[in-house]
């Protein structure tokens, strides 16, 4: 079984970050990291081979600079190669600009399973998977918290407000799987020491044979008209107990709808 | 020197640092604040983990099982390994396992059988008996626990002091003086069960640490067979030189940790703490210190990893490495005291870290060789061995 994984690889979330005053887009231009939404995906697709017995865990990213520090993290968990695209001007893609790149460098592996993370911790726009998968004409399942295969069918939990859906789906379909189903392993000794030796195909635009003025802030038809600060946390209410609190308590989270 | 990680050192430093984060500190927070231990059942699931990931046995030698670190990526890695509270003298709480005593990996193939390899297993635990109620750090001449031999056995009388973990020990490797020579070439270092007739633990002696605690052993007329010798007879003191000597590397490179941590949480402080109606980063009294403590910081770091360098490429590096002890022991406990000075009232308080630091730090200058026995090393270094 061939399964592709989706990564990005962000500015650390851990050091403040910095946007390019003008197009209001975050500075990507120091060392990157794996986005920890994607090692869940990472993470299950390792385990969906090892279940299945043998196959292979490739993974596709887009960053600037050839940067690939966050691809070598999960080559290090255990995948076994990656594509990365990386192109002066792919600079201010948006969403559907990333797709139509990620997509054409997933087309080229041909895999049975392609599994992303629900959103990056950086951008967050939450759309990127199931545009991929619009562009390859799949199926895609969104919110997958497990995931198993049987045959040429994936059976999925898809998580919901009120629990969760079973879906079932012919092979190949694009899931984008939630964070916290499973626990992303650390990169082992042996999984650092061979990340480096681990093939990693730079492609650019000409090799992917996308069109420079569908990408880019040229292709963007999405722009960040406005940043504002984020509005202070107010202080929370302290509840004092009259003896009713448990039933104040249950109002609360009733209207939060947490239960 | 070339202070740029390789990849693969960046990426153990990241997967290092994610561990002690996610792992560590957790598993931490619900503890006692001078906590030795984590609860048993924490402790082995994050065994699991580093024996998954391949790090358990950061210390063995790859021929025995090890990852077979080299020395810089093994001080990396402490800096890391030491950033929690318990990180000076617990580092991970021993997670990632213990590579038993240094000296046993020249001992004979039969002595490993019996002794290595089941610490290496973690079946039996060993202590170092070196120092004497006369002195700990001119060992070759303060040591007055005799031996003589009777047959085909040894027969050793004397004493022990600041013996770490004896009591719990299932076997010491133990310096005697075995001749008239009264410096290095009259001692020979034993093996010995600590069970064995004649080997008593006379009393614990408690320091700084608060959960640990040193020991006093006696031993009378404490009978061991030859082939418990390690090395040769009167040349126990020349036994893995080299070995201590890098040890001395990622010991220093373990202060580092608390005081990169310590620095962390006083910028953090000082950006939100407000007296006299500004903020405490505001105040230049505020700023030197923070500047002062990063100054150390990055002063014991390059020493360290210049010592692991010269480690590492097989070059003479003694002087380096004491140097690396004396500077990382004294700039980290200089970084915490100022990081209390900053946290005020809070900074002495058990909520916070730093008085464990604090406290434990002090015994880093005097452990592993005081600081004036590191300038004397590096003294005999620069000036010549004529004028010692």
């Amino acid at each position: 079984m061939k399964v592709v994984v989706c990564v990005k690889q962000i500015p650390d979330p851990a050091l403040p970050g910095e946007l390019n005053p003008t197009t209001n887009l975050l500075k990507r231009d120091g060392k990157l990291i794996l986005d920890e939404s994607d090692s869940y995906g990472v993470e299950m697709a390792l385990q969906l081979v090892e279940a299945a017995g043998g196959g292979e865990v490739s993974l596709v990213s887009m960053a600037p600079n050839n940067e690939m520090s966050g691809l070598r993290t999960a080559l290090a968990m255990g995948a076994d190669d990656a594509i990365l695209v990386s192109d002066e001007n792919l600079a201010g893609t948006d969403a559907l600009g990333t797709a139509k790149v990620l997509a054409a460098a997933i087309r080229r592996l041909s895999p049975d399973l392609i599994l992303a993370g629900v959103e990056s911790s950086d951008g967050y726009t939450g759309t990127v998977p199931e545009m991929v998968a619009g562009v390859l004409d799949l199926p895609s399942v969104t919110f997958a918290k497990q995931i198993s295969i049987d045959g040429d069918t994936v059976k999925v939990q898809r998580q919901t407000e009120a629990g969760y859906d079973d879906v079932e789906c012919k092979l190949p379909v694009l899931l984008s799987v939630t964070a916290g189903v499973v626990e992303p392993r650390y990169p082992s000794f042996k999984g650092i020491m061979a990340a480096k030796k681990k093939p990693v195909e730079a492609l650019d635009l000409q090799g992917l044979g996308i069109d420079l003025n569908t990408v880019g802030l040229v292709g963007a038809r999405q722009e960040t008209i406005r940043v504002t600060e984020a509005e202070e946390r107010e202080s929370g209410e302290i509840i004092v107990d009259d003896g009713d609190a448990h039933q104040r308590i249950a109002e609360f989270l009733g209207e939060l709808k947490v239960i | 020197m070339n202070f740029d990680l390789t990849d693969e050192q960046q990426m153990i430093v990241d997967t290092t640092r994610k561990f002690v984060e996610s792992e560590i500190v957790p598993a931490e927070e619900h503890l006692d604040p001078d906590a030795g231990s984590l609860e048993p059942h924490d402790f082995e699931r994050l065994v699991t983990k580093t024996k998954e990931m391949g790090f358990y046995g950061l210390d063995i030698p790859a021929e025995y099982g090890g990852p077979g670190l080299d020395t810089t990526t093994r001080a990396l890695m402490a800096i890391e390994m030491s950033q929690h509270r318990a990180g000076l003298y617990n580092p991970c709480y021993g997670v990632f396992g213990g590579a038993g005593l240094a000296q046993l990996y020249e001992a004979t193939d039969a002595q490993k059988e019996r002794w290595l390899y089941p610490t290496l297993r973690g079946e039996k635990k060993g202590c170092f008996a070196l120092t004497e109620p006369s002195g700990g750090s001119d060992p070759a001449r303060a040591i007055q626990t005799k031996g003589y031999k009777d047959g085909t056995e040894w027969v050793l009388n004397g004493s022990k002091l600041y013996i770490s973990g004896a009591d719990k020990a299932d076997y010491a490797l133990l310096f005697a003086r075995t001749s008239d020579d009264p410096g290095r070439n009259g001692v020979t270092a034993f093996i010995v069960d600590t069970d064995s007739p004649g080997f008593f633990v006379r009393r614990v002696v408690h320091t700084l640490r608060a959960t640990h605690y040193a020991t006093e052993l006696q031993f009378e007329d404490l009978r061991i067979p030859e082939d418990q010798i390690l090395g040769e007879v009167n040349g126990g003191f020349a036994i893995a030189n080299d070995r201590l000597s890098r040890q001395r590397i990622p010991y220093a490179a373990g202060c580092i940790g608390p005081a990169i941590k310590a620095q962390a949480m006083s910028i953090e402080w000082a950006k939100s703490r407000e007296t006299f109606g500004s903020l405490l980063a505001e105040k230049q009294a505020i700023q030197w210190m923070l500047v002062d403590n990063e100054i150390d910081i990055r002063h014991a770091r390059y020493c360290v990893l210049e010592a692991a360098q010269k480690a590492d490429k097989g070059l003479r590096f003694r002087t380096e490495a004491a140097m690396a002890k004396l500077v990382a022991t004294e700039a980290a406990g200089r970084v915490v005291d100022r990081c209390m000075q900053i946290h005020g009232g809070i900074g002495v308080t058990k909520d916070l870290p730093l008085e464990r630091w604090y406290r434990e730090l002090r015994i880093r200058r005097v452990g592993e060789g005081p600081s004036e026995v590191q300038k004397l090393i590096m003294a005999r270094d620069i000036i010549g061995g004529s004028f010692k």
